[in-house]
């Protein structure tokens, strides 16, 4: 009470600060969530590196005096230099280096193989074509065999991880945006506002998940999983409003935003600075688990074969070729268990972020 | 109660007609129609002439702008008619009841053994807490909850129909019977059963790792409260406080469960069922998705739907009849 007033807001900040900070320190103290978490950062760096793990590309060639990097093609089309397309490489970066130009030199990607179509033989001097139907059992040159059309497993698993985490970061993304903005806005100012949110809310949750995905997707036509990313974030974010407009019910009573109210902020003011950090942490747990599910659900579809047309590398699609031909094991063994790690691995960061940042649950460790 | 019965009747019939308006809508913009879709896809020689396709387009009602057609459809279903299935001349309420059976069959079965299991499960982690036996239990049970039903359907079709071929443990790969005639009801029986095995595990794993769970963390709470601290006081068995005490109490949240589950019960799994090739719901619904067969779809949908809201409905009104502090209000 005695305390001078320009204290009040230090004091305010502190423990806001405090409480992520006092978070991470539980978190890091949860043996199996830690592990699941740098499984995580495992995959982002397989996913990001993708195309030095596994390729036909160059990471790093000279070539003619100068010095490109062609793998770089993995990531956007356009990027690969342009110089090759003059030089009529045609993809075919081993002969046709030291053909043009003897005093050229590579680094090589760790695994020669491509996510895109089979290797041929002597692409690599000495190596014989992928095997293809059903001959591609795991072997030291496929690491996890090869699928009906002989691409490499191993190479459109490497690939196919940067889809994974794409598509679970960017739809989790669009669903968190529109969840968090609609239930905030639901909550805080109540009334027709919220009994449209709430109305809008009950009527897209009430349509099964799968229907609305299905139809959606078949009406953009030709998915690339950009759209599936838009569909997944589309239909995703009604947990999360709910959620958040109970937050924002909650804390729009409390004191201090009585306080921000009475000091003269006005309601963009209170929603961003003052309930929305405040409302945060309940609605991060749903958001890691949406991850999960967002990757399940887009493996699941690529499975059914609705995802993007078949060159692309996702991990469902492999599944996918399994169907055809389920004597060829590998298809399902190693994109399975990829899933389910990835999977595994998210819903324990959640489950521990859950430990770590509900009071309720902390005090009953005790 | 009846008051606010009918209140939740009221909005629910709203959000029937804003959800169907909005299916409609969607799938009317699917590229593609039902003639046209189907009869592509069969012979392309045997491809409708412009005039035949007028005249078919005008019997389904096809030739009218969506919103309109919608208003059509919507006034059959209140005066109780589904429409006809276009890909398959049959009217939809007939088909929706020719497929309830198949799904019925596998969805209440899993639940059956979902509870069976889970309920022993549960209690048994409760009692065990903390102990290494419960934690190993725990985490398989995580894990099993992580493991995409397709990715272990796809698993146990490579395991007990490929690799066990020929040995006694082969389980037909899909189907709900193997096609041939069967001389009495109980072989018919007995061979739908083998058909529906790896189904039913596939459904059963995930809810049962999902329920054994729900059940432990809520005995975990009732274990905090202080009833049962007096109930152990006075000299109660951790047996009896277990079962007596505290798991009576943890129905209350088990009950609403058993409402919100009414949904998956009639509509089936789309992936498992596309998967074994069962003629359920789920899969009825992706073919008529892939035929643009847009009344089956709406019936259908339709279906989910009600059976949703209705769920929801049913869980509040058992949550306020299973426990006396709440009421439907």
């Amino acid at each position: 009470m005695e305390r001078p007033p320009q204290a009040e807001p230090v004091g305010v900040a502190r423990p806001a600060a405090g409480f992520w900070a006092e978070a991470w320190h539980r978190f890091r103290r949860m043996p199996l969530a830690m592990t699941a978490l740098a499984f995580v950062g495992f995959l982002a760096a397989v996913a990001i590196l993708a195309p030095a793990i596994a390729g036909t590309k160059p990471v790093i060639c000279r070539y003619k005096g100068r010095l490109y990097a062609p793998c770089l093609a993995y990531y956007h089309r356009d990027w690969e230099p342009v110089i090759f397309a003059t030089d009529k490489f045609r993809g075919e970066y081993p002969r046709n280096l030291a053909e043009k130009d003897p005093a050229s030199w590579a680094v090589w990607p760790l695994v020669f193989q491509d996510p895109y179509r089979a290797v041929r033989a002597d692409e690599w001097p000495g190596r014989p074509a992928n095997p293809a139907r059903d001959a591609g059992r795991p072997s030291r040159r496929n690491l996890f065999g090869t699928n009906q059309s002989g691409v490499d497993v191993f190479a459109k698993m490497v690939h196919g991880t940067l889809v994974a985490l794409l598509v679970g970061f960017v739809s989790m993304g669009i669903a968190a945006s529109i969840g968090i903005a609609v239930g905030a806005l639901a909550g805080y100012f109540g009334g027709w506002v919220d009994a449209v949110v709430s109305r809008t809310t009950e009527v897209v949750m009430c349509v099964p998940t799968l229907v609305l995905i299905l139809a959606l997707l078949a009406i953009v036509e030709k998915p690339t999983i950009w759209k599936m990313m838009a569909v997944l974030g589309l239909t995703g974010w009604t947990g999360i409003s709910r959620l958040m407009r109970a937050e924002f019910l909650r804390l729009k009573s409390a004191e201090f935003v009585a306080a921000a109210g009475a000091v003269g902020a006005g309601p963009g003011r209170i929603i961003l600075r003052h309930i929305l950090p405040n409302a945060l942490a309940p609605v991060m747990v749903p958001i890691t688990f949406g991850i999960a599910a967002a990757i399940l659900t887009e493996s699941g579809l690529s499975f059914l074969g609705f995802g993007q047309p078949p060159p692309a590398a996702s991990w469902g699609s492999l599944l996918n070729d399994a169907r055809s031909n389920l004597r060829m094991w590998w298809l399902v063994a190693f994109p399975g268990t990829a899933i389910f790690l990835t999977v595994l691995a998210f819903n324990l960061v959640g489950e521990g972020l859950q430990k770590a940042t509900d009071p309720r649950l902390r005090e009953a460790r005790k | 109660m009846i008051r606010h019965l009918v209140r939740r009747l009221a909005l629910g019939l709203v959000t029937l007609v804003s959800i169907s308006f909005l299916i409609y809508g969607l799938i009317r913009a699917i590229p593609g129609t039902p003639l046209t879709v189907v009869v592509s896809q069969t012979d392309p020689s045997r491809r409708l002439n412009p005039a035949d396709l007028e005249r078919m387009k005008a019997a389904y009602g096809l030739d009218k702008p969506w919103h309109q057609a919608y208003f059509v459809w919507l006034g059959n279903v209140a005066r109780g008619d589904l429409g006809r299935s276009i890909s398959r001349k049959a009217p939809v309420a007939q088909l929706i009841g020719e497929r309830v059976g198949p799904t019925l069959a596998l969805s209440a079965g899993s639940l059956l053994l979902t509870w069976l299991l889970s309920i022993p499960l549960g209690l048994y982690a409760a009692a065990r807490s903390g102990r290494p036996d419960e934690r190993a239990i725990g985490l398989v049970l995580y894990m099993l909850y992580s493991v995409p039903t397709f990715v272990a359907a796809l698993a146990l079709q490579v395991t007990f129909s490929i690799w066990a071929e020929g040995t006694p443990w082969e389980l037909p790969l899909f189907g709900m019977t193997s096609g041939r005639a069967h001389a009495t009801t109980a072989a018919w029986l007995g061979d739908v059963a083998r058909h529906a095995i790896l189904p039913l595990f596939c459904l059963t794993y995930v809810s049962l790792a999902w329920y054994s769970r729900f059940i432990n963390t809520n005995l975990q709470e009732v274990l905090r409260q202080d009833y049962i601290r007096t109930a152990r006081a006075k000299g109660c068995g951790p047996l009896r406080v277990l079962v007596h005490h505290a798991f009576r109490n943890t129905l209350i949240p088990l009950v609403t469960l058993l409402g919100l589950s009414l949904p998956a019960l009639l509509g089936g799994s789309v992936i498992i069922e596309q998967i074994f090739t069962w003629p359920g719901m789920g899969r009825l619904f992706f073919e008529s998705l892939r035929e643009r067969d847009y009344p089956t779809i709406m019936g259908l949908t339709l279906m989910f739907s009600v059976l949703t809201l209705a769920g929801q409905l049913l869980a509040d009104i058992l949550y306020a009849w299973v426990d006396p502090r709440v009421s439907v209000e």
